[in-house]
């Protein structure tokens, strides 16, 4: 008998990790939609007044990518003085579906003449299942910054050599040395996107709210929902507070609980699935991922999304090559190649994340670029901060005050 | 582990017949060999799935994290189980109590009547009407649990057809409450609960009821002097079936209940996935498991000396 209750709780908690994580995942899984109908209801006035010019009446995100790629044609200015080793002929990539433009891949095997061969995971378990602790067969994949000091640690990401990578001054100076990687010794950051607050504008009446103290607006009450994430929900509050988002002080974090629980009453839940409370309507205004807002504007056009002015929580990816990497050169060339101004901003216009490419941006789409929530001022870029890999005596700080919001 | 009469009574059934075969050609130690022979198969899937887990989360309870979050066990001690006492966990225990109590009774006042009527009136339809029970099993646990999302959600089919009949104006919050919670918990356990029940019902001899109203009992008094104690072993099983799995469940409170629905088993989840400590999370888990099953032991011992007289 308990055995049979032992079974089926283990099942069950399969079942929600894989649930979970794939919600978690959802952003990138939209990526495909965003460049669908995301960008449709989104973005598509800014498009199509961009493209209006000289496109043809194809779906306008769709062409959004090709109406940049005449830009591209210009010569390249990287400059290489130094002999380039010879790179081996393949390089296998391991990453999310549709999270790298294929023109970057093809100009990579056209330059270098190596034969690229992609795999794809769809959670963040597969990935590091698959790439193990040296990185299996893989050459490059896609680590998330706050998993990036335990692999170090654990040595599976190789050193960059940096002299390969010679387009790393492309990188914005807010990339240039950031808290997971100081120096970018190891990797490289990928594509960067934000945590925030996303209402629904019908139900949400009055000025627009432009602070995340909107989630504790009694107005809302019972129509509020706040992610099941610990460390975005107190990264959230302490940078309402003014204070750091990945703090060690118990006082701050203290602090921090304590506006929680006044919070409390008027949460209707936490939770991750916020695609699904929003369309519901059971949820007016939530703490979201920025990306799933592409997700509920399928169901609520209007559904409006903003990094608070207090500053917001950002998150990113990064590019790795591993200590067993079968095809070392080319792996740092490949990362190299991604640092270019033009192929990073090729992978922007394809995936709808902001890169951390400063020299990229005048090949960006303007329609994202005009995006605020795609690509906020650089007043609020100064203000967002990214989650760090806590120490774990900090960690236990956190999450017991989680568990006892909680309780 | 095993003490649940519907699950031990009935081997014991189908191990009679062939005791009795074999003793009337020889003497009862090849019996007694073919009988543990038979036992085997369940007996080390109980070890395999049920003793060695729990001797393996015992073992990490004893362990502490090294700087990388494995575990390790250089200084094995109890310290982890002094911390599955912090009070934190006294809300969240008593929320998991609280709910699996409610479910369980549900689940048997709803689950009675149905055993019953299948059982009495099933005729030859018994079968069918059993696996009809059982479908909902063949869809996955995650979907049944969302469809209750789709009904309860404020623009739901219940409030859409409450406002429709015009019992409200407003969109009645039922997501995210205790009552969604017990809803949701009730409708994934209520089989286990029917179908334990159904066993002892259908099990029992009509003339032993018959017999009763023969002897001028009202039919009340017959339910409650013959079926009900007769069919007291059922019940146990039901209850338990029911009440633990229930105890454990953390998917339906987390999708289902709100911000005053934690249960500890979510606790338990999050010290092994977001805290990363396994050794903590181990502790906490192996103690609710000895709670629970202190507790069943506990509760059978009373039930059978009190209900069903010492069997």
């Amino acid at each position: 008998m308990s055995d049979r209750y032992d079974g089926s709780s283990i099942d069950l908690e399969k079942a929600l990790t894989r649930y979970m994580v794939e919600r978690r995942v959802t952003r990138r899984y939209l990526l495909e939609r965003i460049a669908l109908v995301g960008g449709a209801a989104a973005l598509g006035p800014v498009i199509a007044a961009c493209t209006s010019a000289g496109q043809s009446a194809s779906p306008s995100a769709a062409a959004t990518p090709g109406a940049s790629a005449p830009e591209s044609v210009a010569p390249t200015a990287t400059p290489e003085p130094t002999p380039v080793p010879t790179p081996e002929g393949e390089l296998n990539i391991l990453n999310w579906t549709d999270y790298l433009a294929e023109e970057v891949v093809k100009s990579f095997e056209d330059k270098y003449k190596v034969k690229v061969t992609p795999s794809y995971f769809s959670t963040t378990d597969e990935m590091y299942a698959k790439l193990g602790d040296d990185g299996g067969d893989y050459d490059i994949s896609f680590p998330i910054s706050v998993d990036v000091p335990n692999m170090i640690e654990k040595g599976t990401i190789a050193k960059l050599d940096k002299s390969l990578i010679t387009n790393i001054g492309n990188l914005g100076k807010e990339w240039s040395d950031p808290g997971y990687d100081p120096g970018n010794t190891y990797t490289v950051p990928y594509m960067w996107w934000t945590t925030g607050v996303g209402y629904d504008p019908a139900r949400i009446t009055g000025d627009a709210p432009t602070s995340s103290k909107a989630l504790w607006d009694a107005r809302w009450k019972q129509h509020i929902s706040m992610l099941d994430d610990w460390q975005e929900v107190f990264g959230l509050t302490l940078i309402q507070m003014g204070k750091s988002a990945n703090t060690d002080n118990t006082a701050d974090l203290d602090a921090a609980l304590a506006l929680l629980e006044q919070q409390k009453p008027l949460v209707r839940t936490y939770s991750t699935d916020t695609i699904g409370t929003m369309t519901s309507g059971d949820i007016w205004i939530g703490h979201i991922w920025g990306a799933d807002r592409f997700a509920i504007q399928e169901t609520i056009p209007a559904f409006a999304y903003y990094i608070p002015e207090e500053g917001g929580v950002k998150g990113s990816d990064t590019v790795a090559t591993f200590t067993g990497s079968p095809h070392p050169i080319a792996a740092q060339l490949f990362i190299n190649h991604l640092l270019d101004a033009q192929n990073s901003a090729a992978n922007t216009n394809f995936i709808y994340y902001m890169g951390p490419n400063a020299a990229a941006k005048e090949f960006i789409d303007p329609a994202i670029l005009e995006d605020p929530t795609i690509n906020p001022d650089q007043a609020i870029v100064d203000k967002l901060e990214e989650l760090l890999a806590l120490e774990q005596s900090v960690r236990d700080e956190y999450l017991k005050r989680w568990q006892e919001l909680r309780g | 582990m095993a003490g649940a009469p519907g699950l031990t009574g009935a081997p014991r059934e189908a191990a009679g017949p062939t005791s009795a075969a074999t003793s009337s050609k020889g003497p009862g130690r090849l019996a007694r060999l073919r009988g543990a022979a038979l036992i085997l198969p369940g007996a080390g899937w109980l070890v395999l799935f049920f003793v060695v887990p729990l001797v393996f989360i015992f073992i990490v309870s004893l362990g502490s994290r090294d700087a990388l979050d494995r575990v390790t066990l250089a200084n094995p001690g109890f310290d982890n189980y002094l911390k599955a006492f912090e009070p934190r966990f006294i809300p969240t225990f008593l929320n998991s109590i609280r709910f699996a109590a409610i479910t369980t009774i549900v689940s048997l006042a709803i689950g009675y009547p149905i055993a019953y009527w299948i059982s009495r009136y099933g005729g030859r339809h018994k079968v069918l009407l059993i696996i009809l029970v059982m479908i909902p099993f063949w869809t996955s646990y995650l979907i049944r649990t969302y469809s209750w999302i789709i009904l309860l959600r404020d623009n739901g089919v219940v409030n859409t057809l409450l406002q429709a009949v015009g019992l409200t104006h407003e969109p009645i919050i039922l997501m995210n409450t205790d009552i969604s919670v017990i809803l949701g918990m009730t409708y994934g356990f209520l089989p286990f609960a029917i179908l334990p029940l159904f066993v002892s019902i259908d099990r029992l001899d009509p003339n032993l009821v018959a017999a009763g109203r023969d002897l001028y009992a009202s039919g009340r008094q017959a339910f409650r002097h013959v079926t009900l104690p007769l069919t007291m072993p059922g019940i146990i099983a039901a209850a338990l079936l029911t009440f633990i799995p229930a105890l454990g469940d953390f998917v339906t409170p987390d999708l289902l209940g709100g911000p005053q629905t934690t249960t500890i088993a979510k606790n338990i989840q999050e010290l092994f996935l977001a805290g990363r400590d396994w050794p903590y999370g181990a502790a906490l888990g192996f103690v609710l498991m000895v709670v629970t099953l202190g507790g069943t032991l506990l509760a059978l011992r009373t039930l059978r000396r009190e209900v069903i007289g010492g069997e």
